[in-house]
């Protein structure tokens, strides 16, 4: 061998010793062997899963992954410019992987991996199994098969005075087959759920003497059973979890050696709409209304008796939309030539149709009930072959959509008014406020801007049967009447339930044209309104909303300094007179009172979250109070236009 | 010879650009959330894995906050199911992405602000040297939320709150 040939030689063998480094791994990967999963009795695949050290490695977007980890209600978070990876379960614990780290957290303990999570492109491989078992599902081997099955991981005992609250975590929603029970025992039985827990546990505090878990079933239908043995004359209660994953237990003592009265729990009773829990749970006493509760709000509602469809004058279509009574509408031009009426607070006497008209511009007609029980919505809906003018002719019984025949440009895009021959404000844009020429602008001006929050589409907040939308006009139209008995010009910046939105802010819309309040437009509409006019003071009216049940109260939001004094008015006025809690003002960055150029407030009057808020809120008298309230602080805070011509007199 | 100095010197620097720690970060980092009042700020630490570059440890800290604190901790939380999606930090912008399901908060100004207080509050401790947050929701930038109060569309800052 001469010298060439041997340094050719090893440059050879240096390659193929650093093809092996770089694909040995690989071809180790796919010598191993992964027997089927199988996981709440369908077989998962995870199409991209390489097996390695024991474990799976699995990119967060495979298939199988993602349906594994939405049936579990965790979420990833990974970006691939960042080394950490992290996977929030249900119940708020955090995996926290980082690429190239085999070490891991779950809930801050620290553990490792079989494998340091590598970036595969823009996604990561994690270890399956290991992912897995911290969000509380077990790999078993069942017959050569492996069988996912989720436990019970968690069992949190605390103890407070006479009281002890167990919160029970799962991996998958908690289901239990019914409760059996005595006033000093309880026994859940979980179906579909193993346990990570140990077979028996000392309890906490003086409620609880003994917990045991025991485990049933099968691999695939486990049953895990907790038995809670209370302390002579003890009582106790079951609550649904902040998760539907979690269960709250609690325990309270007897006072005297007698059975004790329910009590209101350590640990806060959920909210009512937590109860997704699947068992024949007793909800919280909080959860129910209270015995002032009156039926939700409900506007005055009609009933679409007829609906003709049939040719018109220059082969226009017509449709004759015949109504018990009078209700607002809005209505959408879409770009792809579409266009829908919704007809509020009213129901079809019969199933929603299609049709396609043999006549005219337009292919298909279709009718349909929309909205929940809560707010019924009758929608009309065309598609043409261009954009057609469509005229809207209302009348005493209802009102007449005509679609012309031929295609026009420059076409409004939205609008709405009330049928019933009520004055009409469609085939046309909403239009924004005309100046009041006599009216003094500025600090003089006598001009008011109440701006109900939310319309239309945009319905706002919705709980306990109680829509945002409905209130804040309630209110508004109070006020109003308030404010015009100051002898204050008041302009609204929705009068009905529609979307608010100025011709010239439709240009700068979305490209569907639907107004939606994360569009800068539909929000600088309701400031427009004001500022076009120059009005003495702005009033945003809303319906406040939390994720905490406990939350209540009465909050005035300002952003400029020249709010805040006007803030603090209504806030010392609004207070007594709704008898509400005091949750005095806020400075927060709101589009609304950013963007109105005069003195200007949000008004969150009340929690709709919150069942002692949500009791007043169904009560028209509270509504007035409220009214009342602003219309006082705004007489403190500028006066009245009378009295101030009358000192100006003078 | 010189082909492995390279090498090394690549490795080197590829390893100092994904392993320096911004000044001040050890092995901890403050997590921000809101106390159920909607204002007041609660406090709490996270320990940190290895990786310690200003961009990862600001995806972290994200990511904690919208996790919320520990389950038995009363607190105000993003919607379940929000997850964070990117964060670019960019001199002293972070840009935080978040993933729709926040936009089941945008009922009420009480938590709007109380989340987003707790995000900017957690991105712009000292340690990141990270002054203002600009939010988009699922890519997308957007006034505000589909409750329309906080706005969105300009920099968040701790004088916002």
């Amino acid at each position: 061998m001469n010298r060439s040939l041997a340094r050719r030689s090893d440059r050879a063998f240096a390659a193929l010793a650093c093809l092996s480094l770089v694909l040995g791994p690989l071809a180790a990967r796919g010598q191993e062997h992964a027997s089927p999963l199988w996981f709440q009795g369908t077989r998962l695949i995870l199409s991209r899963a390489v097996p390695l050290d024991g474990d799976l490695a699995v990119p967060t977007r495979d298939p199988g992954m993602r349906h594994f980890l939405e049936r579990l209600g965790a979420s990833v978070s990974y970006d691939p410019q960042q080394r950490y990876v992290v996977v929030t379960s249900e119940d708020r614990r955090s995996i926290v992987f980082t690429v190239g780290d085999p070490s891991y957290a779950v809930g801050g303990v620290r553990a490792r991996a079989p494998f340091a999570p590598q970036a595969d492109g823009d996604d990561v491989d994690l270890p399956f199994f290991t992912l897995a078992r911290a969000l509380y599902v077990e790999p078993l081997d069942d017959g050569g098969e492996t069988v996912l099955q989720p436990r019970i991981g968690a069992l949190d005992v605390r103890a407070d005075g006479p009281h002890t609250s167990v919160t029970v975590t799962g991996a998958m929603p908690l289901v239990t087959d019914g409760q059996h029970d005595s006033p000093e025992r309880l026994q859940l039985a979980f179906v579909g759920q193993g346990s990570a827990l140990g077979p028996l546990r000392n309890a906490l505090g003086p409620a609880v003497s003994a917990i045991d878990v025991a485990v049933g079933g099968t691999a695939r239908v486990p049953i895990t059973t907790l038995t809670l043995a209370g302390a002579p004359g003890s009582t106790h209660r079951v609550f649904p979890g902040p998760a539907p994953d979690t269960l709250i237990i609690v325990f309270d003592s007897a006072p005297t050696g007698a059975v004790a009265a329910a009590r209101t729990p350590p640990t806060p009773p959920p909210p009512a709409e937590v109860g997704a829990v699947s068992t024949d749970l007793t909800p919280p006493p909080s959860a129910e209304p209270g015995p002032t509760a009156a039926p939700p709000i409900v506007a005055g509602r009609a009933t679409v008796t007829d609906l003709e469809i049939a040719p018109g004058a220059d082969d226009a279509l017509t449709v004759q939309v015949t109504l018990s009574g009078a209700v607002p509408y809005t209505w959408h031009r879409l770009p792809d030539h579409r266009w829908y009426i919704d007809f509020a607070n009213a129901t079809l006497t019969g199933p929603g149709r299609e049709e396609h008209p043999s006549f005219g511009a337009v292919q298909s007609v279709r009718v349909a009930q929309i909205g929940g029980d809560d707010a019924p919505a009758v929608r009309i809906a065309f598609t043409m072959s261009g954009d057609q003018q469509i005229d809207l002719t209302p009348s005493a019984s209802g009102l007449t959509i005509a679609v012309g025949t031929a295609p026009n440009t420059d076409l409004p895009r939205a609008g709405g008014g009330q049928t019933g021959g009520v004055p009409l404000v469609a085939s046309s844009v909403m239009p924004g406020p005309e100046p009041t020429p006599s009216a003094p602008s500025g600090p003089g001006s006598r001009i008011i801007v109440i701006d109900p929050g939310h319309g239309g589409d945009d319905h706002g907040t919705e709980h306990n049967g109680l829509s945002e939308k409905q209130i804040t006009l309630d209110i508004a139209d109070r006020l109003r009447a308030l404010l015009l008995a100051q002898g204050w010009t008041v302009r609204m910046t929705r009068e009905t339930d529609v979307d608010p939105v100025s011709a010239a802010n439709l240009t700068r819309m979305r490209a569907d044209g639907i107004p939606n309040p994360t569009d800068r437009a539909y929000l600088q509409t309701r400031c427009d309104v004001a500022n076009d006019v120059n009005a003495r003071l702005f009033i945003s009216i809303h319906v406040n909303s939390a994720p905490i049940p406990s939350a209540r109260g009465t909050t005035v939001y300002w952003y400029k300094p020249q709010d805040l004094p006007f803030a603090q008015a209504i806030e010392k006025s609004v207070i007594p007179a709704a008898q509400t809690q005091d949750d005095g003002t806020r400075h927060e960055n709101f589009y609304v009172i950013r963007h109105t150029t005069m003195p200007a407030v949000l008004i969150e009057t009340a929690f709709i979250t919150n069942l002692d808020d949500v009791a007043l809120l169904r009560q028209p008298a509270f509504l007035q109070r409220l009214a009342q309230g602003i219309a006082n602080g705004v007489k403190a805070y500028a006066g009245s236009p009378a009295a101030n011509t009358v000192s100006q007199q003078q | 010879m010189v082909l492995i100095a390279l090498f090394v010197v690549a490795v080197a620097a590829a390893w100092w650009a994904t392993h320096r720690q911004p000044p001040g970060v050890g092995d901890t980092i403050v997590v921000y959330s809101t106390k159920t009042d909607g204002t007041t700020l609660l406090p709490w630490r996270v320990s940190l894995g290895s990786a310690r570059d200003r961009s990862s440890v600001a995806f972290y800290a994200a990511t904690q906050c919208v996790a919320g604190p520990p389950p038995s901790v009363e607190a105000v939380r993003f919607p379940p199911g929000t997850h964070v999606r990117t964060v670019d930090v960019e001199g002293t912008t972070a840009d935080v992405d978040l993933s729709r399901e926040v936009d089941a908060s945008a009922a009420g100004g009480f938590a709007e602000a109380a989340e987003f207080k707790a995000l900017v509050w957690t991105l712009t401790q000292p340690q990141l040297g990270i002054d203002a947050v600009r939010v988009r929701i699922d890519g997308a930038r957007v006034a505000t939320l589909p409750g329309g109060h906080l706005e969105l569309d300009e920099p968040l800052t701790r004088a916002s709150f």
